[in-house]
């Protein structure tokens, strides 16, 4: 598989996921795993357009099975929407995580990244499979990585375990996905 | 839904490469489309221009030599406005309790760059005269219209007796051209409020028709000491070479997104300056009167303290670093000015350039404050650093708190229905919406916002719980009710886009967003429901009447998105 084809396969389930859930079967398309019908549209509160789907990478022996997603909610502000001076939305991203194994002497670590990777936010070892953090970004990675205990650098260096997208990486459809295919997914970190 | 998937991407695809050129005729029979705005005679002369574009963004194919289905309409020619009036900047009127002031709606003329156009103004005025009043008066305002239609005079966010609220057809008959009327104005909150149309306000407030009023409060101590009051009016208008772009003569055009304007205004003009003293504190009072346009007002570098905003004083002042501000929407933020120089106040965004995928960074500069050596003289830094609590405020809410968890009382979900939409603009929605941003800052397709008109696009208020849509809704309270509604903004539409919702009369309080609770509370008339999110508001309903609940995006209330609710006297008979 190209990279193309498992970010699409990988845009495609998340918008599935985020779809109405009562519609998730689209004539001609399969979709399998548990993110098929992982979160619903309901009117209920909490932003779930905007949740982040964590999807393992299965470069970790026994981590196929974990799950994870990211809510994203708007920070505390005065406003009701919360905006930098530069007009970047600031998000709480509140990530969680299940199924992860224990592994002695390592942390599971979460990231946060621009799509380029040139901007590369170490949040912090998971407690409990939780963590949160404020997000200053439109268009972000959220990434978790296996790291030695207590090691902290600016830049992962144990293996991806999951990663997932801000639904703003939607947004690349009309260049990006359509006949065009110029995104450089590579740098996203899907390989 | 089916729009996600990939099949459907590439068939819209498809569909953009093959739909042929001119699917909607531009033909349009002006004598067969019927006038529905009284005076308005002009249209038949008036043509369309196409809006001017962003280049580095491809027409759309399909879309070329298309226009939209209403017939165009402009006051006047810029050769029959030569012999108008020249607009004239706003004037303080300062009123005491009983006082009367007169207040016509007329045409002007207004120059931008180097021709003369012809606009609206109140008394001449752009903005509207400056009403400054003290809390607990009561006014009149004798009214008399003089533009080429039908107008009114809605009172934004006053909790006034419902039949001066200026809704046509509910509270009182338009006033036709010539005619006039009396408003009996009542100020129980301090603040910042605004006067505009409520009759086709994407082509009456937007050509000028707008003016705040300014109600002290009866607390000396209510706010702190600052060395100068500016009054900010922020619009922006949509021009190219030949002046302000037509509007839909019966219905009007923009209708997804709204009309954006490429020209942005403070105080009526795209080139206001300020001069203060150094060490200045001055406090701005904001009004977004915008038709479409949410803006993310900056202060150069300097730190923002948020006092007010719409009904009330926060209950904490706070610190921010910009102020984004909806339409109808009202701040009131104390600035210093440090250090000698120019500070350009800017509206600072992440703008959307859909066909690239990408956001870019984007700054129109709204006016420039130069800042001069000499200090000012009377030094006011203590005040401005400090942050108050208002007790006051908070004590008033302190009595609502127990409404607080009360069930919601009702739900409505924000949506829109379209019909003969130009096929290719429907393709290519369907496209766009894989991701929709919470809050859109720009028109990033500016050709199919301009193509879908009232005509094709009605915006939608539903009641969750009865299915009952717009003004076929009227929920009934009784005077002392307090009411919790929630708005989920689906993402799940044709077009999904933040709306800033107003409701006449009330004053209410953000009580959540997507569940998360608020936590420096102020007194609300309107605020922003971002897409995908759910706000629960809670509504105190101190003030009998019918009254209104609606988007206050020009385009989207004209295409409908408004529903009404009674508010009954107490001991009145209860209702069906
Ligand atoms: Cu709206």
């Amino acid at each position: 598989m190209t990279a193309t084809s498992i970010l699409l396969s990988v845009v495609l389930t998340l918008s599935m996921s985020l779809a109405n859930g009562a519609s998730t079967s689209a004539p001609g398309l399969e979709v399998s795993g548990d993110h098929a019908n992982a979160c619903v549209v309901a009117s209920l509160p909490g932003p779930e357009y905007y949740r982040i789907d964590l999807v393992p990478t299965r470069r970790l022996v026994g981590s196929a099975s974990v799950n994870g997603y990211g809510d994203v909610y708007f920070a505390s502000s005065p406003f009701g929407v919360a905006l930098t001076s530069t007009g970047h939305y600031a998000y709480d991203l509140k990530v969680e995580v299940s199924g992860l194994r224990e592994r002695s002497g390592k942390e599971y670590v979460l990231w946060v990244t621009s799509p380029s990777l040139d901007e590369i936010h170490r949040i912090g070892p998971l407690v409990d499979g939780r963590l949160s953090t404020r997000v200053e970004m439109n268009k972000y990675l959220v990434v978790l990585t296996l790291e030695d205990a207590g090691v902290t650098s600016n830049k992962w260096q144990g293996p991806v375990v999951m990663r997932g997208m801000s639904r703003s990486g939607l947004m690349h459809t009309m260049a990006g996905h359509g006949p065009f295919e110029s995104e450089p997914c590579a740098q996203y970190g899907y390989r | 839904m089916a729009r996600y998937t990939l099949n459907l991407l590439c068939g819209a695809l498809v569909l953009l490469i093959l739909v042929p050129v001119d699917v909607v005729a531009q033909n349009h029979d002006h004598a067969a489309m019927g006038h529905d705005m009284g005076g308005m005679a002009a249209g038949d002369s008036v043509t369309w221009r196409m809006p001017p574009m962003d280049m580095s963004m491809p027409m759309m194919p399909g879309m070329h030599g298309m226009n939209p289905s209403a017939p165009a309409y402009l006051p006047l020619t810029p050769q029959e406005a030569m012999a108008l009036p020249d607009a004239r900047p706003r004037e303080l009127v300062t009123m005491a309790d009983g006082d009367t002031l007169h207040l016509h709606a007329m045409m002007v003329k207004r120059k931008i760059g180097d021709r003369h156009f012809a606009m609206f103004g109140y008394n001449g005025q752009i903005p509207g005269p400056l009403i400054r009043a003290p809390q607990g008066s009561k006014v009149y305002v004798h009214f008399e219209n003089h533009i080429d239609q039908a107008t009114t005079v809605h009172w934004h966010g006053l909790r006034l007796d419902n039949r001066f609220d200026g809704v046509p057809g509910v509270t009182q008959a338009p006033v036709e051209q010539h005619a006039s009327f009396m408003y009996e104005l009542k100020f129980p909150d301090e603040g910042l409020y605004w006067y505009h149309p409520h009759i086709r306000e994407d082509i009456q407030q937007d050509l000028g028709l707008y003016g705040n009023m300014l109600v002290d409060p009866s607390r000396e101590d209510a706010l702190p000491r600052v060395n100068r009051e500016e009054v900010f009016v922020l619009d922006d208008l949509l021009v190219d070479g030949s002046g302000p772009l037509p509007y839909g003569q019966d219905a009007p055009t923009h209708a997804l997104m709204g009309r954006f304007g490429n020209l942005m205004l403070v105080n009526g003009v795209p080139d206001y300056r300020m001069s203060v003293k150094k060490g200045e504190v001055v406090r701005f009072f904001l009004t977004n009167v915008a038709n479409a346009r949410t803006f993310n007002v900056t202060f150069g570098n300097a730190k923002i303290k948020v006092i007010a905003s719409d009904v009330s004083r926060f209950e904490r002042e706070q610190w921010v670093d910009s102020v984004p501000i909806a339409p109808a929407e009202r701040y009131i933020v104390d600035v210093r000015f440090k250090k000698p120089g120019d500070v350009a106040i800017a509206n600072t965004i992440q703008a959307i350039n859909h066909f690239r995928g990408e956001f870019y960074p984007h700054v129109d500069t709204l006016a420039i404050v130069s800042v001069a050596d000499e200090p000012v003289s009377t030094d006011l830094s203590d005040e401005y650093l400090a942050l108050r609590t208002n007790a006051d405020v908070v004590e008033d809410i302190e009595s609502f708190r127990s409404s607080f968890d009360r069930p919601v009382d009702y739900e409505i979900e924000l949506t829109l229905k379209h019909q003969n939409l130009p096929l290719p603009i429907v393709a290519m929605m369907e496209i766009d919406t894989l991701y929709v941003p919470p809050m859109e800052w720009n028109d990033a397709m500016p050709m199919m916002n301009w193509l879908s008109t009232g005509n094709e696009v009605t915006w939608v208020l539903r009641d969750v719980r009865s299915g009952r849509e717009n003004m076929d809704i009227n929920w009934t309270f009784q005077k002392g009710d307090v009411a919790k509604i929630r708005i989920f903004n689906t993402p799940d539409s044709f077009h999904p886009m933040n709306h800033p919702i107003h409701v006449h009369g009330q004053r209410y309080l953000v009580l959540s967003i997507d569940g998360v609770p608020t936590q420096n509370l102020v007194w609300k008339d309107t605020a922003i429901v971002p897409v995908g999110s759910t706000m629960d508001i809670l509504v105190d309903m101190s003030n009998p009447g019918e009254w209104m609940m609606h988007c206050h995006i020009a385009e989207h209330l004209q295409a409908g998105m408004m529903l009404s609710f009674t508010v009954e006297e107490e001991g009145t008979a209860g209702s069906p």
